[in-house]
């Protein structure tokens, strides 16, 4: 038990550890990359090359020492101070306070998202603590297809497990502000029945241990206003994912270790796997519309950074609580889908940007903000400063009389260049990437038998190499990707909120070459420029260049399941979940393979199928439209002519709003006027 | 005024055996569908249950309503006064079919409810859609970001009569 307070001067020692030191690198490594562009003086390109390198240096610095942080709080095996943990005896009593516990859906896999629901409620059933909590599902599906097969899919689990009463199903027709939207208007109908709010993403998990520890912690810590607990990435099939999961699993107890470490109650809230104190939360965290247009005006898209530094601006703290264990979540199947998802939580990330000076913040939730959007931005500034580092090359031997010899005696490879200098910086660098998960598998290797449970320490270490071999080819495309996302945000590129890929399907060649062509272009004009002026350079520029080449093969032969399941038997990329999975992930993936009744067309369902018909037709009478859609009225013409027309997506889903119209059809259906 | 459910108004005019109306008897067999009910069997017997034994010529808007009424009034002894209201149809049916509580048979209807096995009459109530509890509505008030205090305080001091143009809210 820990009961010590959380104060600022708590979390100063470690900020300043962690803050100064990564300032001390950056200084350092900038010191050294003066000295070896100013062997002929310094150019003006050449001090723009500069300033882009400290910028990128300190954002892996910062990273390096926040791992170095993690590595020591896992190693004292301690918990971070100013949380109050719960005694035996205190944490044997029933909870005092209730939950919600709240799964936002945006046309998602019903059959999935309703097996996390279950999984989730039956692991709470078993630590005796559910009359704690109601849970919720909260659709904001636009397809009319997601929206009757999640109807029938919420009555059946409430049937199977006698949920009537404690699971709900609410869909709202209007999509207002999205998820935090749609997160909102559960607060403003029913927040106040509940003292947390326990928010899970639609294919989060989460044991029931660890939601009953969390819901105990919020009782314990009344100045808490969120406990993040990081999610880690289980249950897909997928190479590509495997890979995610198998990274996560070793070098992100370091990384999560380290943020808690350094940033205490002054933590980030990653929008899922949490819970939140309600009171607060419906006072202080309503989110402004900001001024402007997009991409920074408008609705706030990543809504959780925002409501972590309202909850802290309001007094509350913020925690990150890797500890609790028991979180989870699916990665993106592909590369692909992973790319798409960074375009989405990109805009999001640099709307951020715009916060940074608002006033009343904690230093801390700036911080955060400025963090967010440096884990897009650096990908765009590491190319800029390669683009640079050549311009700033060129403009030497423009500006500087020599000959092609002489100018390429200076490059990387020529005799003229300290070779040793640069291989140093470059050692440090990739020193400061590698190091943190060498220590994570360090960690691991240390204990037997959680190295058994990743295949053995031959394999640990075999698949460390390899993942490391992969993610090195990747890097150049993700930086494309992740470059392509920023300029494209910054110059009014459009996200579209479409919902996320999370299906183990093999990816067709043709996607893949359509979406890398540029990748490929890329690769071949920089080994070709690298040929023409500087071939000492090639190999250097090799892992680049590669990458760039084999973007389609990597991304196709990653999206296999095939290929992830061949290396898991194989002993390869494997995660204690994989050896010894929990019970809640064994009985989720149980569940998620029950097929559920498909869902065709909805509203022939919903005409058809007496099941569905009743449940629709009850549903809508508890919670009836204020205003009768535009559409309804052509629906009704079209329908009630008895014409072929097809209906539009928005004539459909009016319809199926409107119990009248539904009634009516129904009788036509069954060959009566009702 | 507390509203008063009262008996549909029925003609009882002397008996006189009459066929029934083909869409009366139509609008019945649909009515009974909804419950769930497919075997030919069960839906003539729900509709000569609510036409009664001289199978009255009634229209189907009669018919219909005299079937509500029925169901009704078995929805509401199954499942307690708590759901008794508008909705208690609607959320009574869907309670049925979810149940599946066709396979019971049309019996099941015809019976009082107090004469059928507890396990039904539970699994009825058990299965009624709540898809939401009694809601306590609240406002959760947009925040107020300065987005640069120091542009604003800058903004002010040059022209005191200036707008808040940093300031985040919509409204």
């Amino acid at each position: 038990m820990n009961a010590q307070p959380y104060t600022p001067a708590l979390a100063r020692p470690r900020r300043v550890m962690v803050l100064g030191l990564a300032a001390l690198s950056t200084g350092f490594a900038s010191v050294e990359m003066h000295r070896l562009l100013a062997a002929h003086g310094t150019t003006v390109p050449e001090m723009f090359v500069l300033g882009l390198f400290a910028l990128c240096f300190a954002w892996i610095a910062l990273s390096f020492w926040s791992g170095v942080a993690g590595f020591i709080q896992l190693v004292s095996n301690q918990r971070v101070p100013g949380l109050r943990w719960p005694t035996e005896e205190e944490a044997a009593k029933p909870l005092s306070r209730r939950t919600a516990v709240v799964m936002p859906v945006y046309n998602e896999d019903p059959a999935a998202v309703f097996a996390h629901v279950q999984a989730t409620y039956e692991s709470i059933a078993a630590t005796g603590q559910l009359d704690a909590f109601d849970f919720y599902v909260l659709s904001d599906s636009t397809r009319a297809e997601s929206w009757v097969a999640e109807e029938l899919a919420w009555s059946e689990l409430c049937l199977r497990v006698g949920g009537q009463g404690r699971i709900f199903y609410r869909r709202r027709s209007d999509n207002t502000a999205k998820k935090a939207g749609n997160l909102a208007e559960f607060c403003e109908r029913w927040g106040r029945r509940y003292d947390y709010l326990l928010v899970l993403d639609a294919d989060s998990l989460m044991a029931g241990d660890t939601v009953v520890r969390m819901a105990r912690l919020m009782e314990l810590n009344p100045g808490a206003g969120i406990l993040q607990v990081p999610p880690q990435n289980v249950g897909r099939s997928t190479l590509f994912a495997r890979l995610q999961q198998f990274a996560g699993r070793v070098y992100g107890p370091i990384v999560a270790a380290g943020a808690a470490a350094w940033q205490l109650g002054d933590s980030n809230y990653w929008g899922h796997n949490a819970i939140l104190r309600m009171a607060p939360f419906i006072e202080h965290c309503g989110l402004p519309v900001l001024p402007g247009q997009q991409p920074f005006g408008g609705h706030i898209l990543s809504h959780d950074f925002v409501e972590a530094a309202l909850m802290r601006r309001a007094g509350y703290t913020v925690w990150l609580v890797p500890e609790l264990g028991g979180s989870y979540e699916q990665p993106p199947p592909d590369l692909l889908a992973y790319a798409q998802r960074d375009r989405r939580w990109c805009q999001g990330n640099l709307q951020h940007l715009g916060l940074v000076m608002a006033g009343g913040l904690h230093p801390m939730s700036r911080m955060h903000f400025l963090m967010g959007v440096m884990s897009y931005v650096a990908s765009p500034l590491w190319l800029t400063f390669l683009v640079a580092g050549l311009f700033a090359a060129l403009h030497e031997w423009f500006f500087a009389p020599a000959t092609l010899l002489e100018f390429q005696a200076t490059l990387p490879g020529g005799d003229a260049f300290d070779t040793v200098g640069a291989l140093r910086l470059m050692v440090l660098s990739l020193a400061l990437l590698w190091i943190p998960r060498l220590m994570g598998t360090g960690l691991i290797l240390a204990n037997r038998e959680e190295a058994a449970r990743m295949g053995g320490r031959f394999k640990l270490v075999l698949s460390v190499l390899l993942e490391g071999v992969v993610s090195t080819l990747m890097a150049p495309v993700m930086m494309l990707f992740q470059s392509h996302f920023v300029f494209g945000t910054l110059l009014g590129y459009k996200v579209n909120w479409s919902s996320q890929q999370r299906e183990d399907t093999d990816l067709p060649w043709s996607e893949a070459l359509s979406r890398h062509k540029w990748h490929m272009a890329i690769g071949a004009v920089l080994a070709a420029l690298t040929v023409a002026v500087a071939p000492g350079m090639l190999a250097w520029l090799s892992p680049v260049i590669l990458g760039l080449w084999l973007a389609p093969a990597i991304s196709v032969f990653t999206a296999r399941a095939s290929l992830g399941l061949w290396a898991q038997r194989r002993g390869l990329f494997l995660i204690p979940e994989e050896v010894h999975p929990p019970t809640v992930l064994v009985r989720a993936q149980e569940l998620a393979e029950d097929e559920l009744e498909p869902v065709g067309d909805a509203l022939d369902h919903v005409l058809t199928d007496p099941r569905a018909h009743a449940l629709h037709l009850a549903l809508l009478e508890a919670h009836p439209t204020a205003s009768v859609p535009v559409a309804l009225a052509s629906a009704r013409r079209k329908l009630l002519a008895g014409g072929v027309e097809p209906l539009s997506p928005q004539e459909k889903s009016a319809v199926l709003l409107d119990a009248r119209t539904l009634s009516e059809l129904r009788g036509r259906r069954l060959g009566v006027q009702a | 005024m507390d509203s008063v459910t009262t008996h549909p108004f029925i003609s009882f005019a002397p008996a006189m055996p009459q066929a029934p109306r083909a869409d009366t008897q139509a609008a019945l067999v649909s009515f009974f569908q909804d419950f769930g009910f497919t075997a030919r069997g069960d839906l003539e017997k729900l509709a000569g249950w609510i036409l009664g034994t001289r199978e009255l010529s009634l229209s189907p808007e009669a018919a219909l309503a005299l079937a509500r009424w029925r169901v009704e009034g078995w929805l509401a002894e199954v499942l307690g006064p708590a759901h008794v209201g508008p909705a208690l149809l609607v959320r009574g049916r869907a309670a049925f079919v979810l149940v599946g509580g066709a396979r019971w048979g049309a019996d099941v209807l015809m019976r009082a409810p107090s004469s059928l096995p507890e396990a039904w009459r539970r699994a009825v109530c058990e299965a009624v859609p709540m898809s939401a509890p009694a809601e306590v509505p609240c406002q959760m008030r947009e925040q107020v970001l300065v987005l640069n205090p120091f542009m604003d305080m800058l903004r002010r001091w040059l022209r005191p009569a200036a707008s808040q143009a940093g300031v985040s809210p919509s409204r």
